[in-house]
């Protein structure tokens, strides 16, 4: 082709060979489509939320063994806690200071906690909020915050970790990310998760839905 | 998220761009030439590698694996240089059917992250998706103005759309 003036389709010459641009054609369309769909599980979910969320519900995550700091400063490890007493927990990522989303979660979970005791169910399924900020949630911002909550111990407690090095593998195993974000806040995705009575991670549901997680906590 | 969407992919593919403009003929021998008459692979491969790395959930494993950020900077910068060997050889009516699908789609995407609610990257805060998603609607835009005055220039002077 002349490529001092611009490409023109000559319908003679058009139609011979084609053949190796269409089979080109055709292969990078097959290759590229098919790695979208692995990437997006099947063209499901585009965000690493939702793909975190369809992960965990095919394949439990079992919580790694780290130790964590009570509201009246006991140490334990994590995973004694949740297997202790037999039952399921639904467990959310706070810091204390934080005016955005832990809010709207803690709403959610005074809801909840209003739920389980009513039903009694607090021998079934537990509430666990769990700080990532150690450095500024101590045992006293913790009881603050419980006391601010109105946290029954029976239904819902709150701890956080004991060693800030620990901080990312009990991230990484929950999927949650944490961003700094002005003024010293963090910016974090936040869900509901079901942790079931062997200490597996076996769902992620969304805030708004805080019904349809206590009836998956109750089935685990 | 405007550093990452804005300025650094952007300027790979420009840079694959720029490169497939001067490669020596040994690395690009004019048998690839049969595989993207019409520019027609070309845009294919490089609208493919666009839409992978605007994806939400692979824009986050690319912040937060090096392996993968790698790979993104290298598909990158072959689709900057398979979208100049494709326009090189396309005519108007091929330029017209990609470009008028791809540009008004990044500026869609552009839209929807600028409005949405949704924090759609974890790795990114949701103010950086706002001003992203405007960074978006400016870059389709512009891309959409370059396109069209080369367009013109190279076709003034024809009665027809070849």
């Amino acid at each position: 082709m002349d490529k001092s003036s611009s490409p023109v389709l000559d319908p003679a010459a058009a139609g011979a060979g084609l053949l190796p641009t269409f089979a080109a054609c055709l292969i990078a369309l097959a290759l590229g489509l098919g790695l979208v769909y692995r990437a997006t599980d099947g063209g499901r979910a585009f965000t690493t939320e939702s793909l975190r969320r369809s992960e965990v519900a095919r394949r439990p995550v079992p919580i790694p063994d780290l130790q964590v700091l009570d509201a009246v400063g006991r140490t334990q490890s994590l995973r004694e806690l949740l297997a202790r007493e037999n039952r399921a927990w639904i467990v959310d990522f706070v810091y204390t200071r934080c005016q955005s989303i832990c809010t709207s979660l803690g709403t959610v979970y005074q809801q909840l906690q209003g739920e389980i005791i009513a039903r009694g169910l607090a021998g079934r399924v537990g509430l666990l909020t769990i700080s990532f900020d150690p450095v500024n949630d101590g045992p006293s911002a913790l009881q603050e915050y419980a006391l601010r909550m109105r946290m029954q111990p029976a239904a819902w407690q709150i701890v956080s970790l004991a060693r800030v090095q620990d901080r990312s593998l009990l991230l990484d195993s929950f999927g949650i990310m944490v961003i700094a974000a002005p003024l010293g806040e963090f910016e974090h995705n936040a869900a509901l998760h079901i942790v079931d009575r062997r200490s597996r991670l076996v769902g992620i549901v969304d805030i708004s839905e805080p019904r349809a997680a206590l009836e998956l906590a109750l089935a685990k | 998220m405007v550093w990452h969407m804005l300025v650094q992919m952007p300027l790979l593919v420009l840079g694959g761009w720029l490169a497939a403009a001067h490669w020596p003929a040994r690395l690009a021998p004019a048998s690839i030439e049969r595989y993207n008459r019409f520019g027609l692979t070309g845009f294919i491969v490089s609208t493919l590698i666009a839409a992978y790395w605007m994806i939400p959930a692979t824009i986050d494993r690319a912040v937060v694996l090096p392996g993968i950020d790698a790979v993104k900077i290298v598909t990158l910068w072959l689709c900057g240089a398979a979208l100049r060997h494709a326009m090189q050889r396309a005519p108007a009516l091929v330029q017209l059917f990609f470009f008028g699908y791809s540009l008004p789609m990044l500026v869609w995407l552009g839209l929807y992250y600028s409005n949405t609610d949704l924090r759609l990257c974890n790795a990114y805060s949701l103010e950086s998706q706002f001003a992203a998603g405007q960074g978006l609607v400016v870059l389709g835009s512009a891309a959409g103005a370059l396109w069209l005055r080369g367009l013109w220039q190279r076709h003034k002077h024809e009665p027809t759309i070849p």
